[in-house]
């Protein structure tokens, strides 16, 4: 299992509201990560024969990525204008099991810490449709819409939330084990910082 | 702007990656899923780095272990010098591992496998417009297929795998014995 760490605060008012989100957390079978070096925080989730991990990305990483692969600039900085997460998906179970991003949903508070309604999450498929139109044909990195997991498989990608730097919101989340749908909730997740000098 | 991409890039990225060092956590497990239906495995013709065309029916006759990734994919990275120790220990005669890097430059490729563990003696070819991962319905980095002696698409991997694996290698040598 692992290790869960708690955010470094520099507030008591921020340590009370990290102890909050991180109690919720763990009540949702959450684990959360911090990486040491970077500050960045990792939620992983296993439930049900699924696991599920969303690992905060910088948006300089998002830019450096699409950069190389020749995106015009503006492209690129749209696709960092995201709350971009690394998100790992595996198949813990002895049985076949299935997602889509299309079921997915987000919800983020309002500066009064009320949640919004549900959004869906933009789809690979929704991000390809754009980038064809202004001819980027590189369809990789990005989380694919359908997974198809047998037993061990496992898979990675990017999942892109439309939400402001370091905003707080909750992933909604499907998968199905042989036909059978079940759902989870990762509770304050939080958008990471423009950058780690800022965050410090 | 060239300075951009051929310095500073790099540097971010070799930067970023460090800072996101929590994308390469799962633990890489053995398990190759048996494809049930008879498919074919699809051919293409691929330069290698050295620009030569490469057809997989070249290797009609081999077993091919036939591996879909990218440089900036972490799974990819971990389970590369899984592949060449797989191929160093069950031998080339029979066996073939061919990795086909996704819309990435040779150049880039080239310094990439010079920065791994160990350097990679089997074939690496460029899908550069992605053209055989659609005809071989990748959907996402890494895929492996594991291919008989005649051609058909027999296992299958979604996701990063330690590939020297005894299980892996019994899996590899039953196939080469048929």
């Amino acid at each position: 299992m692992q290790e869960i760490k708690y955010f470094l605060t520099k507030s008591v008012l921020f340590s009370a509201l990290l102890a909050f989100t991180l109690a919720e957390a763990v009540a949702a079978k959450t684990s959360v990560h911090k990486n040491e070096i970077s500050g960045l925080l990792t939620w992983t989730a296993a439930d049900d024969g699924f696991q599920i991990e969303l690992i905060q990305l910088l948006p300089d990483f998002i830019r450096a990525i699409y950069a190389k692969h020749n995106f015009p600039a503006e492209e690129v900085e749209r696709a960092a204008s995201y709350c971009v997460f690394g998100t790992i998906l595996k198949n813990t179970s002895e049985q076949h099991m299935s997602y889509r991003v299309a079921d997915w949903r987000y919800r983020a508070k309002d500066e009064n810490g009320k949640y919004g309604a549900p959004l869906p999450v933009k789809t690979k498929t929704q991000w390809l449709e754009e980038w064809r139109k202004v001819g980027i044909t590189f369809s990789w990195t990005l989380l694919p819409d359908v997974g198809e997991f047998s037993v061990g498989d496992w898979q990675q990608g990017f999942t892109t939330i439309k939400l402001p730097r370091e905003t707080e919101f909750d992933l909604i989340y499907k998968w199905q084990l042989d036909g059978e749908m079940h759902s989870g909730t990762l509770q304050n997740l939080r958008c990471a910082p423009e950058s780690l000098v800022e965050s410090n | 702007m060239m300075i951009f991409k051929k310095i500073i890039l790099p540097i971010l990225l070799t930067f970023s990656f460090s800072v996101n060092a929590d994308w390469q956590q799962p633990e890489l497990s053995h398990n190759l899923t048996v494809v049930k239906k008879t498919i074919p495995a699809s051919d293409f013709e691929l330069q290698d780095m050295d620009e030569e065309v490469k057809k997989l029916t070249d290797y009609r006759g081999k077993v091919v272990l036939l591996n879909f990734w990218a440089t900036w994919c972490p799974p990819c990275i971990r389970e590369m010098p899984s592949m060449e120790r797989l191929h160093q220990k069950v031998g080339a005669d029979d066996f073939k591992v061919i990795a086909i890097n996704q819309m990435e430059e040779v150049d880039d490729v080239f310094a990439f496998t010079g920065q791994l563990e160990i350097d990679p003696t089997f074939e690496i070819l460029f899908d550069t417009t992605s053209k055989v991962s659609r005809d071989y319905a990748v959907r996402g980095l890494p895929t492996t297929y594991l291919i008989d002696k005649q051609g058909n698409i027999r296992y299958r991997a979604v996701g990063g795998r330690e590939f020297d694996h005894e299980e892996v290698i019994k899996i590899v040598k039953q196939l080469i014995a048929e």
